[in-house]
């Protein structure tokens, strides 16, 4: 495999592409991805003063005049906090519109299509934490005749193996979750918590227990980290970050309602787990 | 472990359990076995709030007082098509019936895909040898120096 990294959003973001692709195609591609998030964060970021979020936070622009990127998002952030019943909000409980929540996974998910539009079929993509891959780490298609362009089909080879680590000790994985390989697999892999970066995720009040969703108060969190496989990585992101803000509640709602598969460690260290991240 | 496809089912499956429990009384834990005799008719009839009844079609309010069997529409749910039909007399349901419920192989998959609790020698195991990439909760770019992730993508660099 090769790999290359960036820094961007207050992580680094890592792109990896079988050892099989030449060395300037994986530059040229990270090239790409890089740019992509910058432009993103450079219109999303609250920790920059001049950015369009930081100016809407200031109410120097408002929403509706707002560029159609930023009111794309908020919409689509507005639709993941009804379909979640509030356990995943475009607002902080001051009121300060924060999109951080679902702009790196939407970063993700269009520097994914930007490399399938480069014509790369196989490929991980991981900022921070949180994967998106493409066909495998060992593309099948060396002897099949499927090698170069054309063929669609990504590699129907192995599988990316990832793994997750153990919030009790970042230096161990509690489990790991094949992504991509046999059409059909789930591709993005999103994990939140509160391990690294303290509590930023805002609780829903109803932490634990009953199933309505409170004001802004403050619940001790019911999960310390919770995993989601999905098909994309939006989904995966948001629903992971909704789990752990909404507690047991909504991940019951969130296994009934979507297709995805999920690993949830309490605060006390068990696990809660799908039959996918079964043994 | 259940689902709201079933409701309906869970009326008269309840009588069953509740007779069940009071014909073994002590082993049930709750219930301590001691008023198991008497507790069986509210038990029976309690849970029903049939959820199932929101689906149907609502010709007319006029209509519906009048009485009848009216089919609701189809309605996909990831568990596959589902469709009801109510009996209405004098102005109430007193009829739910499950004219299509999903196909039985993909619902019996699905239902059980609540998260359950599991030891760590039960889940999908990893070793950081063994793994492309590295999936946490979002890592610092500090931190990252320090991860698991850094030393993956050092090996490939």
């Amino acid at each position: 495999m090769r790999a290359r990294t960036f820094n961007c959003m207050g992580t680094v973001v890592s792109l990896t592409l079988p050892s099989t692709s030449g060395a300037d195609e994986l530059v040229a591609a990270t090239a790409v991805v890089e740019q992509l998030f910058a432009g993103l964060d450079e219109a999303f970021s609250l920790y920059r003063p001049d950015s369009e979020a930081s100016r809407i936070a200031r109410a120097e622009i408002m929403l509706p005049d707002a560029s159609e990127d930023m009111r794309r998002l908020y919409a689509d952030a507005a639709g993941w906090r009804l379909v979640t019943e509030g356990a995943f909000t475009p607002e902080r409980p001051d009121g300060v519109l924060d999109l951080s929540g679902i702009v790196k996974g939407h970063a993700i998910q269009e520097a994914g299509t930007s490399l399938l539009a480069l014509g790369l079929r196989d490929w991980c993509l991981n900022a921070g934490g949180d994967v998106l891959v493409h066909g495998s780490p060992v593309p099948a298609s060396a002897g099949d005749g499927t090698t170069e362009s054309g063929s669609p089909a990504p590699g129907s080879g192995q599988p990316w193996r990832a793994g997750i680590v153990d919030p009790a000790d970042r230096r161990t994985l509690i489990a790991g979750y094949p992504l991509g390989g046999p059409p059909g697999a789930k591709l993005a892999l999103a994990t939140s918590g509160s391990a690294e970066r303290g509590d930023h995720i805002w609780t829903a009040g109803a932490g634990r227990g009953s199933g309505s969703v409170a004001g802004g108060g403050r619940a001790a969190p019911a999960f310390r980290q919770v995993s989601v496989a999905a098909a994309d990585i939006v989904t995966a992101d948001v629903l992971a970050t909704a789990i752990v803000a909404g507690g047991l509640p909504m991940l019951d709602r969130a296994t009934d309602g979507w297709e995805i598969e999920v690993l949830a460690a309490r605060t006390g260290g068990e696990l809660l787990a799908t039959p996918g991240f079964r043994r | 472990m259940e689902n709201t496809g079933s409701a309906a089912a869970s009326t008269s499956a309840g009588t069953t359990v509740t007779a069940g429990a009071a014909g073994s009384s002590g082993s049930s834990s709750s219930s301590s076995g001691t008023s198991a005799g008497s507790t069986t008719g509210s038990t029976g009839s309690g849970a029903t709030g049939t959820g199932s009844g929101a689906a149907a079609e609502p010709t007319t309010g006029a209509a519906a007082k009048a009485g009848g069997t009216y089919a609701g529409s189809v309605v996909q749910t990831r568990f596959g098509a589902v469709q009801v039909q109510i009996t209405v007399k004098a102005g109430a349901i007193t009829d739910v019936e499950a004219l299509q419920l999903t196909d039985d192989d993909r619902k019996s998959i699905q239902i059980s895909n609540r998260a359950a609790p599991l030891l760590k020698a039960e889940v999908l195991a990893a070793q950081s040898a063994d793994v492309q990439t590295i999936g946490g909760a979002t890592v610092t770019s500090d931190a990252y120096l320090s991860s698991l992730q850094a030393a993956i993508d050092a090996a490939n660099l």
